[in-house]
């Protein structure tokens, strides 16, 4: 074995050692005396976040209602990333784009197999991504993960039938569109609770605007709506992260 | 029910076996395509029993003499599990051969040559044959 090798396996059985090590001052599952469970603020979200947002899923209590302004700006984050890897990279020259058109037109009269497992996986992909978005008041999940997922199903169209097919359904100005109008309704879900006279991102003043709710249920419908916000711009620069990384690489359509 | 029991461990160990005889063919195989083919086959193969040991293990567990009493609402969490597990199984079963495929074509396009003889292989000569000038 070469000398490196023997040094890299002593710094993993160290390091391993180390962790394996460390595991053993965790506090147990759920403990109750753990100290992330023993400050004020913690106690609170645990035993009031029920009660004031009527959100079983306490994470995402936390995470959509009582720190909304990190959620809102992770969603700013995700949303520049898109936007700078489409300004360092851009689509590609025009030349570039008919290399891609024509590999794919090649690909597609070859590979039945890769197209057909894509369309039986996408309609319950793109199904399940709403469902998780839907259901991350009340287990895990919400507008990261369902946008992923749905950003995923575009991913898998491009890879199984190329880059065009793909960008014929879901364009990249289109994408561009979607990513700004989730930031957009994040935001404005904000200023919507500025403009009705309370602090920004204080959702339960919305229960004005919207029918049949109280304080309470207004905040437990406001972060379904910051969610799909969140969702749109997951989903869009998803997929414009891949278009722009695969499309000027090899020039291969597909797989 | 310990009959259920024993097939799902039986499963279970089953698909590890798989598993083992995947990843010794992944290192030991002498190209991609058949390191592929290892893979491919061991991976779905052995992820698929693997899960049906589980669901096994779910319907087992099942307080019987309960429900044979009536109380058919202690069926409902189990069966529930198994169908999600069953579910899991059935998306491997039609995405695992599917990106081996996907993997092999993607090997092909970029021009990587199966190992078809020894006679092919140029890192261990045999020492029968003399190498061509």
């Amino acid at each position: 074995m070469a000398p490196m090798k023997i040094v890299a396996l002593i710094t993993v059985i160290i390091t391993g050692g180390l962790l394996l090590y460390a595991t053993g001052d965790f506090p147990a599952w759920g403990d109750p005396l753990s100290p992330a469970n023993n400050s004020a603020l913690s106690r609170h979200y645990i035993e009031q976040s029920r009660v004031e947002t009527a959100v079983p899923n306490l994470v995402t209590a936390v995470l959509a209602d009582y720190r909304g302004y990190d959620t809102m700006f992770e969603t700013v984050v995700v949303f520049v990333a898109g936007l700078a890897i489409l300004a360092v990279l851009g689509q590609g020259t025009s030349r570039e784009r008919a290399a891609i058109q024509r590999s794919a037109e090649r690909y597609q009269e070859r590979d039945m197999i890769n197209i057909m497992t894509a369309r039986l996986i996408v309609p319950v992909l793109q199904l399940f991504s709403l469902y998780v978005l839907a259901h991350g008041h009340y287990s895990p999940g919400g507008g990261f993960q369902g946008g992923v997922m749905f950003g995923a199903s575009f991913i898998l169209i491009a890879l199984a039938g190329g880059l065009p097919e793909a960008l014929s359904r879901l364009s990249i100005p289109g994408a561009l569109l979607l990513a700004g109008l989730g930031v957009l309704l994040y935001g404005g879900t904000g200023l919507v609770c500025m403009m009705l006279g309370q602090n920004f991102l204080d959702y339960h003043i919305l229960h004005r605007l919207l029918p049949a709710t109280d304080a309470v249920m207004a905040r437990y419908h406001a972060m379904l709506i910051v969610e799909i916000g969140v969702a749109f711009t997951v989903t869009a620069i998803m997929f414009i992260i891949y278009a722009a990384l695969s499309s000027r690489g090899r020039m291969t359509g597909g797989l | 029910m310990i009959i259920l029991q024993i097939t799902g461990a039986i499963l279970v160990i089953l698909g590890l076996v798989f598993f083992l005889g995947a990843a010794v063919g992944v290192v030991r195989f002498p190209d991609f395509y058949s390191r592929m083919h290892a893979a491919g086959k061991g991976d779905t193969l052995s992820t698929i029993l693997m899960l049906l040991g589980i669901v096994c293990f779910l319907i087992a567990d099942v307080p019987w003499a309960a429900v044979i009493h009536g109380d058919f609402s202690l069926l409902v969490e189990p069966i529930l599990t198994s169908i999600k597990v069953l579910m899991i199984a059935l998306l491997i079963m039609v995405t695992s051969p599917t990106s081996t495929h996907a993997l092999m074509q993607a090997g092909y396009d970029s021009g990587i040559k199966p190992h078809l003889s020894e006679a092919d292989d140029d890192s261990t000569p045999s020492d029968e044959e003399t190498p061509t000038p």
